[in-house]
């Protein structure tokens, strides 16, 4: 195990081995893996020295998030407040206290895999990661990040630094909504994510919805649903449309959790319930996490 | 004795003492089996199937053995005495040989002082598989022409009980109605995986400690195994993080014979720890059952008939199932008056992992079958299901499905009344039809009866050894285990009581082979029945030698004696303390040692019929549940249970909640939840991420109602309390959701996917109406 | 495999101790430091009884390369109380025969301290949700619960 106590030196072995090397933050998700003998890593690379990744900052008018956050400093900062409650719903249905005291907003993405509560919120914030090799730093959208069930595009002298998504307006709301077999849990048989902008006049200006699964295996937006909300006025006729859409969008599985039949109704279901807590939200009504 | 124990008001028994064994336990002392492995001990690694029924055409070993740290491989070839580890039928191996029957089963195991180098070691074994046909439906392996697991055949047991004429019945009845009911493999989980380690002795014994609840079941396997006398086995048994069954099974011989093996071979300690994996594939789970039930009622309500097919699947090895099914059996048509009976159970083979004993051991299945049916004959009859079960329920001199009368000892309808007077089940239950919004809530009912003990299971008997130490200290020991169920420290409280002595003057010492003789094992709740008779017969023993030696203080008769808080006082206001008495006793060479053997009365009932006297006492248990149903997601809340049982004497009520508070919970995931899922004989969900037991969030509120109603086998009257909590939960629920949504999960886990499928169906085939 | 040198604090006391870079925090614990009171249940992090304090808050143990606990403060089950003077979080579990088979009580006794440190009066539900990570197979929960109420009353000064 290779343990850098900054980024330059970590940058620096990063570029000199390219092959091999696993990164691991608080290893929750490798550990497992290890456990199970489904990968067997040559050399890891312990992030956790790396304080200066652990921050919550408001900077130009978006949230910026160190990537070594982990998700409960996330939902105890000051500037994570009562707007942007979606992320205390993720913590709140993301295993225990334990796991959240450990897992962080790097890790998660990096994972990248529809168990990770954490993706379909950031891809309705329409969030970007901040990428940094010993040759300088790049950006790129989170979307456009995970390309695959635990691909991202990350190559192999690189380390993810933050992820950055702007402050959510007065008339923008987020939420999430987790389905499993028991309040508590890890893996959900499905989640949402919606974030909704609201015009002046109520209309929907702009609707993005996330899933853990939408037609692949990893978490990605509904687009077609989204386009089907755009510039429609919020009630139950726009609502029934855009669950119409959905249904065809989604292109789920069934596996030894749940069926995909089942899958794709509770996905309609909860959807609904989260455009509803999001108008909840912008309604200025107490939505209880 | 009893008499004047209970002229007079107890001091010990019934009250909510602390265990003995708290204070170690939030100190996290190191007592538990691999805290206290010796320093220089090897680590053992099991070598498992990967398929679920194949000869074994080759099993290359040779890489393992060469790898460096490795210092031993054992298999079968390397066993002294039979290679055999089994907990009824001479059915099941220690080391498979030439066929393995179920995905998991062990063929060898490597030992390394380093366990990650055994393990290592394990993916260099090489073995060529010849697949041979399997079954893994206990219906596919009844018919004749299924793939026979063993020679005699795929039914290990097939258990009847006759009563009366079923047919005659029938043709008295108004409605006939039948259902099929399937249950799952549960998975009993205790929070510690086996483990046990053997230090090979000097003279050629062995002494074995390990995560256990039978010493001398362990004690026999492994004198079986390494041929050796029982009296060369020493069988310890270290603080047991949880058991619920699988641990009084072949799993300890399993786990300790292997290490065992090494043991002998080295000459060096031997552990074996299973990982959570192992432990889930490799244990014994409930039995899945698939239970077809037919029952003829009058209008009136009056049950005439109950005809019952019960399937149970117990795996590659039958363990105990032969055991669980007549338990099924005889509990088949719950606790009702029925004049007409007819069931038939079966223990059946398939290469699924093994199914054995498991917290309630037939009854959950048994009834969640009826209990779910009981409701369906409530709706065909347009009848409140507490009152169909009011009509029908055992009372004091009524006749069980096995024909034996029922006593005074019988508080069903306590019970039945006091739990639907607290959760207000006529009122709630109308106000629950007419909710509106997609969740609905539903109140529901199930009761029961637990045969207690062995009953037809065995010999049932315990022995307990008690002894006073020079200062003072009481220590009792016996061969029933402690490990989560509190009952040792209540065979502590009766002792206390029926010496009239504080409780803390006693002490519980560690089950040892060593130190205590054979007591059955630690299971059926005996511990407090059995196991408590037994400590009243030592301690009442114990407590006359104390008089007599206080009376020849005193100088008078021993009958003259009277004793409290650990004095003894004559007739004429003398008194010696406790104290005074041992003393006098180690200065006069008066043994302050004695032991007992309790047997409970056989069972008296006829083989072919099942009739007669089955059980020496039951338990008897109401139990509502309120759920509230998210018609959207399928998902079940269970918002409030309240759980009355009839215990006969609570020995230590905060326990007795704890026991019931602890089983409900089981039975909560056992309705909603828990599932061990197998595809082609192999476990696909063997880890805790995967199979979901209950967390703190997902509980209800849980009003306990102890009911005491004196049975004949216990101390004071006492009943067993370990079992019965998570036979009901499961058809209360099941039955509050029919109440809620108008749907009959005749299969559980009632997920949330099964849960809903079922919904759009009925509602599909409304819409069609 | 490389080794590297791991200082840090367990129950107070500072260490300096030599790890293998897989091993996990847990084993370190357990093997290396004779601390056995922590316990593995499940290997993957579902069960949390493998739970410790890292710098205060509840981390799974079998979650963490042992290298990751570097310059942290460690507090295990052993550096809560003692036989002579039990801490009244473990009063209050005694109190309410809230241990039954006791696997799952070290874990549970540094959650009820982490919540307690946080929110001194916690309601059921704030227990309920301090606790959901810790499974308990026994108890049902409800006795944990009542204790961790006794406890924070006490500790609170309260009556």
């Amino acid at each position: 195990m290779f343990v850098p106590e900054n980024a330059a030196d970590l940058l620096q072995y990063l570029d000199s081995h390219q092959t091999g090397v696993h990164l691991i933050a608080n290893g929750t998700d490798l550990i497992n893996r290890i456990q199970r003998k489904q990968v067997n890593p040559k050399t890891l690379v312990d992030l956790t020295g790396l304080s200066e990744f652990r921050y919550v900052k408001r900077e130009g008018g978006m949230i910026k998030i160190g990537a070594l956050t982990t998700i409960s400093d996330l939902v105890a900062s000051p500037i994570i407040d009562s707007r942007y409650d979606v992320f205390r719903e993720v913590a709140m249905k993301f295993g225990g206290p334990s796991i959240i005291n450990m897992a962080t907003i790097g890790g998660n993405i990096c994972s990248a895999s529809s168990s990770e509560d954490l993706l379909p919120v950031l891809l309705v914030l329409d969030a970007d990661v901040q990428v940094r090799s010993i040759h300088g730093e790049r950006t790129i959208r989170v979307e456009d990040f995970v390309k695959g069930k635990r691909m991202t595009d990350l190559k192999s002298n690189e380390l993810l630094v933050e992820t950055s998504f702007s402050e959510l307006e007065s008339c923008s709301a987020c939420s999430f909504e987790k389905v499993g077999m028991r309040n508590s849990l890890i893996i959900a048989f499905v989640n949402c994510a919606v974030f909704l902008r609201l015009a002046e006049n109520k209309l929907c200006d702009e609707v993005r919805i996330a899933f853990n699964r939408v037609n692949g295996k990893i978490p990605q937006r509904a687009r077609q649903t989204e386009k089907i909300m755009k510039g429609t006025m919020l009630n139950e006729q726009t609502l029934a449309n855009a669950v119409a859409t959905l249904r065809n969008e989604l292109k789920l599985t069934s596996d030894f959790r749940a069926s995909e039949e089942y899958r794709l109704e509770v996905a309609c279901a909860i959807f609904k319930r989260a455009v509803g807590r999001c108008a909840d939200r912008l309604a200025g009504e107490k939505v209880l996490v | 004795m009893k008499k004047l124990t209970q002229s007079r008001q107890m001091l010990v028994v019934g009250k909510s003492l602390g265990r003995v064994d708290s204070l170690d336990k939030v100190l996290g002392k190191p007592i538990y089996t691999m805290d206290i492995v010796p320093e220089n001990a090897l680590y053992l690694k099991v070598v498992r199937s990967t398929v679920a029924h194949a000869l074994l055409k080759r099993v290359d070993l040779s890489d393992a053995r060469k790898y460096p740290g490795v210092v031993a491989v054992v298999t079968a070839q390397d066993i002294p005495g039979i290679n055999e580890s089994t907990a009824l039928l001479p059915d099941k191996p220690l080391f498979a040989t030439d066929r393995v029957r179920f995905a998991g089963e062990p063929i060898a195991a490597i030992a390394s002082y380093d366990a990650s180098i055994a393990e290592e070691a394990v993916d260099l074994v090489k073995i060529d598989y010849e697949p041979l046909p399997s079954v893994f439906s206990p219906l596919e392996a009844l018919k004749p022409d299924a793939p026979q697991i063993h020679e005699k055949g795929n039914v290990a047991k097939h258990l009847k009980v006759r009563k009366g004429n079923v047919e005659e019945g029938f043709k008295q009845a108004d409605l006939i109605l039948e259902g099929t009911y399937k249950t799952p493999f549960q998975e009993p989980v205790p929070l510690e995986p086996e483990a046990g380690f053997v230090i090979p002795e000097p003279d050629g014994s062995v002494t074995c400690v390990g995560s256990i609840q039978s010493p001398y079941h362990v004690q026999r396997g492994i004198a079986k195994i390494l041929s050796l006398r029982s009296e060369q086995v020493r069988v310890i048994q270290a603080a047991t993080g949880g058991a619920f069954g699988p641990k009084s099974d072949e799993i300890p011989v399993d786990v300790l014979g292997m290490a065992a093996l090494v043991a002998v071979r080295t000459r060096k300690p031997a552990a074996l720890a299973y990982t959570r994996e192992e432990s889930m594939i490799g244990h014994t789970k409930r039995h899945p059952f698939v239970i077809s039930t037919k029952v003829g009622v009058k209008k009136s309500g009056k049950l005439t008939a109950w005809e019952t097919k019960m399937v149970a699947d117990t795996g590659a090895y039958a363990s105990l199932g032969p055991l669980v099914v007549i338990r099924a059996c005889f509990h088949a048509t719950g606790p009702y008056v029925i004049p007409n009976v007819k069931t038939d159970a079966y223990c059946v083979y398939t290469n699924n992992t093994m199914a054995g004993s498991f917290r309630g051991f037939g009854g959950p299945q048994a009834h969640f079958a009826a209990e779910s049916h009981m409701d369906e004959i409530a709706k065909k009859l347009d009848m409140d299901p507490l009152d169909l079960r009011l009509m029908n329920m055992l009372r004091p001199g009524t006749l069980t499905a096995t024909s034996q009368m029922v006593d005074e000892g019988c508080g069903l309808e306590e019970c039945i009344k006091k739990a639907t007077a607290e959760s207000d089940w006529y009122r709630k239950r109308r106000q629950f039809q007419s909710m509106t919004g997609t969740k609905k809530r539903g109140l529901g009912i199930a009761i029961m009866y637990h045969g207690n003990s062995l009953g037809p299971e065995g010999n049932d008997f315990a022995t307990v050894h008690m002894q006073i130490d020079s200062d003072c200290k009481i220590r009792v020991r016996t061969a029933l285990t402690e490990y989560g169920t509190g009952a040792p420290s209540g065979l502590l409280q009766i002792a206390a009581e029926t010496m009239h002595l504080p409780f803390d003057y006693f002490t519980l010492d560690p089950s040892d082979t060593e130190y205590c003789g054979d007591s059955g094992p630690t299971v059926a709740s005996r511990t407090i029945t059995i196991g408590g008779r037994a400590t009243q017969m030592v301690a009442g023993k114990l407590d006359q030698k104390l008089r007599e030696i206080a009376a020849e203080m005193l100088e008078c008769s021993a009958d003259e004696v009277e004793s409290r808080e650990g004095i003894f006082h004559s007739k004429l206001a003398h008194s010696v303390s406790l104290r005074d008495v041992v003393a006098r006793a180690y200065s006069r060479g008066i043994s302050l040692k004695e032991s007992g053997t309790w047997t409970a009365p056989k069972c008296d009932y006829d083989p072919e019929t099942s009739q007669g006297t089955v059980y020496l006492q039951y338990t008897y248990a109401a139990v509502t549940a309120e759920v509230e149903v998210d018609t959207e997601t399928g998902r079940v809340q269970v918002l409030k249970m309240v759980a009355a049982y009839d215990i006969g004497k609570a020995i230590n009520p905060i326990s007795v909640e704890g026991q019931i508070e602890g089983g409900t919970i089981q039975g909560l995931g056992y309705a909603l939840m828990e599932e061990m899922i197998h595809k082609n004989g192999v476990v696909v969900n063997p880890n805790l991420g995967d199979y979901y037991v209950p967390t703190s969030l997902d509980i209800p509120e849980i009003k306990t109602i102890i009911v005491e109603y004196p049975g004949r086998l216990g101390p004071f009257g006492a009943k067993a309390i370990g079992e019965p909590p998570v036979v009901l939960p499961a058809p209360a629920i099941v039955n509050a959701i029919d109440n809620a949504i108008g749907v009959r999960m005749d299969e559980i886990p009632a997920t949330p996917d099964r849960l809903l499928t079922k919904l759009r169906r009925t509602q599909e085939a409304h819409e069609k109406r | 495999m490389s080794k590297h040198l791991l200082k840090f604090s367990v129950n107070g006391k500072d260490y300096a101790v030599v790890v293998q870079s897989h091993e996990r925090l847990l084993d370190v614990l357990r093997d290396k430091l004779g601390l056995k009171g922590t316990k593995e249940g499940c290997s993957t992090g579902d069960c949390g009884i493998c739970g410790v304090l890292m710098d205060g808050k509840l981390v799974n143990s079998c979650l963490i390369f042992a290298i990751q606990a570097r310059n942290k403060k460690i507090v295990t089950i052993e550096g809560i109380g003692s036989a002579e003077k039990p801490h009244p979080i473990q009063r209050a579990f005694m109190k309410w025969n809230a241990s039954q088979c006791g696997y799952c009580i070290p874990a549970m006794i540094l959650a009820t301290k982490e919540l307690l440190e946080k929110n001194p009066d916690p309601t059921t539900e704030d227990i309920k949700i301090a606790t959901r990570g810790i499974i308990c197979r026994c108890t049902g929960y409800l006795k944990i619960f009542e204790a961790v109420k006794t406890a924070a009353s006490e500790m609170r000064g309260a009556e």
